[in-house]
């Protein structure tokens, strides 16, 4: 069977501790909800989340949306945020969890790949080291967000052109934010690579393009 | 008892015997309460720590999962929540039986209430626990009507049946192709992609036979599947009014066929090269064209192509194909002369890393210098064949999935099986069975978990 893997990382540094994270949680749990009623999504969508903040977690393995449960997501107090080895476990686990198409194995469709974070990478050299790693992993799209006031956008834009940007860090935006990636995720799997970049859905107002 | 009243009465002097009593009752209540609430919070402890993962179910398949709960001071215990879900809970030594085959999707908080020997009357500890039930895939398909208005209209589904008469008392072998609209287009009221043309000069008997799949992604692929079809059949239509050079050919050939060094088999290459290579040119230079003309990039009506041209001589069928992009061209032999099945892959499928990734007509590259296109061309004569299958992705991963599979003549007799033998919508795959066409469309209907572009196959039997 062929699956849309679509990896998440969540910043799970201090500053997520409380409501942010609290909304992440839901959001995430709409996402599967609604994926959930979705047939094309329910049959082919994998997910896997990999949390970051001073430690690296895949805490939840790449697995089928039928057999998903969102595992428990976890904040320390206080810490870095270890973007550049999220990035390094992220790479480590699409080696080894998605499928190419040989001549005995269907190949899976080409992954999608969201990241949240409220900062900046802590380990920025392990992060620049990364990013060319990253491009060379084949991904439909890579979608960046940064959440609130203190997320900084430069970062990230080396990683990838598709960066957003959440005003403030409260439960709507972070809503409007899973139900735009939910979209993208519904989209995925049906694209084919006849064009050369794959076309955003249209934010919902409160997800701030950055261009 | 005594030591206690002597303590009292040294204390508060007389007291009565009714005070006593109430302040025992008060006393042992109020001890005996803490003492429970202890049990209960190393019970309760015990029990939310337990790890107890539920697998999630799925509605309309079968269910069944243990889960063990044994915990020793546990006096009684029950499992609620799953009231008209369609499944059941069975207790037994070890824990409780999840089973059944749920009706209902969601996620249900299971609640296991218990209770230790000493808690008080009719007070329960909880935990809950959520199930999560699948929707059944198949109930959430929508099937939503095309806008009225768009460009390049077309219908959802597609048949057709040529029917070859017996000439001279011999059975002459048919045609008959489906083409239906795929549930994830039907889903979002997409247009079917895919398109076929079918002909059978009546003369001269030659059959030609063309199956595309617009890519999902391409705005207008819809209609580029359509000019590939027309355009390559008209071409052969009009290559092969006048076939007797090629037949010569063709009839030389087959002296010398095992020779691959023959003279021969250069001019049908010739030949094949100017009737079925330059069919599939044309249809990309009409797409061209077109798209040149909308003012718009051709790979917005990037599509497929399978073509194939075949005709039945004294000794044996002469079969020619071209074919760019996904999906299946397979020469099938079921007999094969009281020897295994044979099937003949008629190229090889363009796929890529990914699922979806291929290549198209409209891709330059596929014309840019003869070898390129040679290499998309393939010719044979067989003594017979079962039947010749053209067929879109659509229908050739949900059955054949890898190149491997596409390749193996048990799969293609699987499949040939299949198609005759489904318990729904079986085929049959007479000659001069009109019906066949509109069997196939209904035998287009078929489930397979994550299948669902669109469909489309032509059979020449």
């Amino acid at each position: 069977m062929r699956r849309l893997p679509v990896y998440i990382l969540i910043d799970t540094s201090g500053s997520m501790k409380g409501e942010p994270i609290e909304a992440v949680k839901v959001g995430l749990a709409d996402m599967m909800a609604t994926l959930r009623q979705d047939p094309y999504a329910l049959e082919t969508v994998s997910i896997s989340i990999i949390t970051y903040d001073k430690d690296v977690k895949q805490i939840l393995p790449l697995t089928d949306l039928a057999d998903l449960q969102l595992p428990e997501i976890t904040t320390p107090d206080s810490g870095p945020t270890h973007l550049g080895a999220g990035l390094k476990m992220l790479c480590e686990k699409y080696d080894h969890e998605v499928n190419h198409g040989t001549i005995n194995q269907k190949g899976d469709w080409m992954p999608l790949l969201f990241i949240l974070t409220d900062g900046k990478p802590s380990d920025i050299q392990e992060y620049n080291n990364i990013i060319p790693i990253v491009k060379n992993h084949n991904f439909t799209s890579i979608v960046a967000c940064a959440a609130g006031p203190k997320a900084q956008i430069e970062p990230l834009k080396k990683l990838t052109d598709n960066v957003v940007s959440l005003d403030t860090m409260d439960g709507n935006s972070f809503r409007k934010f899973f139900s735009w990636v939910t979209m993208q995720v519904q989209a995925g799997g049906k694209s084919v690579g006849t064009t050369d970049s794959v076309e955003l859905p249209a934010p919902p107002a409160e997800i701030n393009i950055v261009i | 008892m005594e030591k206690i009243l002597e303590i009292i009465k040294q204390l508060s002097g007389d007291v009565s015997q009714e005070t006593i009593n109430k302040f025992l009752g008060d006393t042992v209540t109020k001890i005996w309460k803490e003492y429970i609430m202890d049990i209960e919070t190393v019970i309760k402890n015990k029990v939310d720590s337990l790890k107890i993962t539920i697998p999630n179910a799925s509605v309309n398949k079968e269910y069944k999962t243990e889960v063990p709960f044994q915990i020793d001071d546990i006096s009684e215990y029950c499992v609620e929540g799953l009231e008209d879900t369609g499944l059941t809970i069975d207790k037994n030594e070890n824990g409780f039986i999840i089973s059944g085959t749920p009706t209902k999707s969601g996620t249900f908080p299971l609640v296991i209430k218990y209770r230790h020997e000493v808690s008080l009357l009719g007070k329960n500890l909880e935990r809950k626990i959520d199930l999560i039930i699948n929707p059944d895939p198949r109930s959430l398909w929508k099937d939503l009507p095309v806008a009225p208005d768009i460009e390049y209209p077309k219908e959802n589904t597609q048949v057709q049946y040529i029917k070859v008469p017996s000439k001279d008392g011999t059975s002459r072998k048919d045609i008959a192709a489906a083409s239906k609209r795929g549930r994830s287009h039907a889903n979002e009221g997409k247009p079917r992609d895919d398109d076929f043309k079918l002909y059978h000069n009546d003369e001269n008997d030659w059959y030609v036979i063309a199956v595309a799949d617009g890519a999902g992604s391409a705005k207008y692929s819809r209609e580029g599947s359509r000019i590939a079809c027309e355009i390559a059949v008209n071409h052969c239509i009009n290559e092969l009014k006048n076939s007797e050079n090629f037949e010569e050919n063709i009839a030389q050939y087959n002296l010398f066929k095992d020779d691959s060094e023959a003279e021969a088999r250069k001019y049908v290459g010739d030949d094949i090269y100017k009737i079925v290579g330059n069919a599939a040119f044309l249809a990309h230079k009409e797409i061209d064209k077109v798209a040149d003309e909308k003012g718009v990039p051709s790979k917005l009506y990037a599509t497929t192509l399978l073509l194939a041209i075949a005709k039945k001589f004294e000794f044996g069928w002469f079969v020619a194909t071209f074919w760019v992009g996904d999906g299946a061209i397979c020469l099938y032999s079921e007999d094969n002369n009281g020897e295994q099945p044979q099937s003949i892959l008629m190229g090889v499928p363009d796929e890529g890393e990914f699922s979806g990734q291929t290549r198209f007509l409209t891709m330059p590259d596929i014309f840019k210098d003869s070898t390129s296109l040679y290499k998309r061309l393939r010719f044979k004569i067989v003594n017979d064949f079962t039947a010749l299958f053209l067929m879109t992705d659509g229908v050739s991963d949900p059955w054949f999935e890898t190149d491997s599979n596409l390749n193996n003549p048990e799969k293609w007799k699987a499949f040939y099986k299949e198609i005759q033998d489904n318990k729904e919508h079986p085929v049959l795959l007479e000659d001069d069975n009109e019906e066949t066409a509109q069997q196939l469309l209904y035998w287009l209907d078929f489930w397979s978990p994550g299948n669902h572009d669109d469909r489309t196959i032509a059979i020449l039997y």
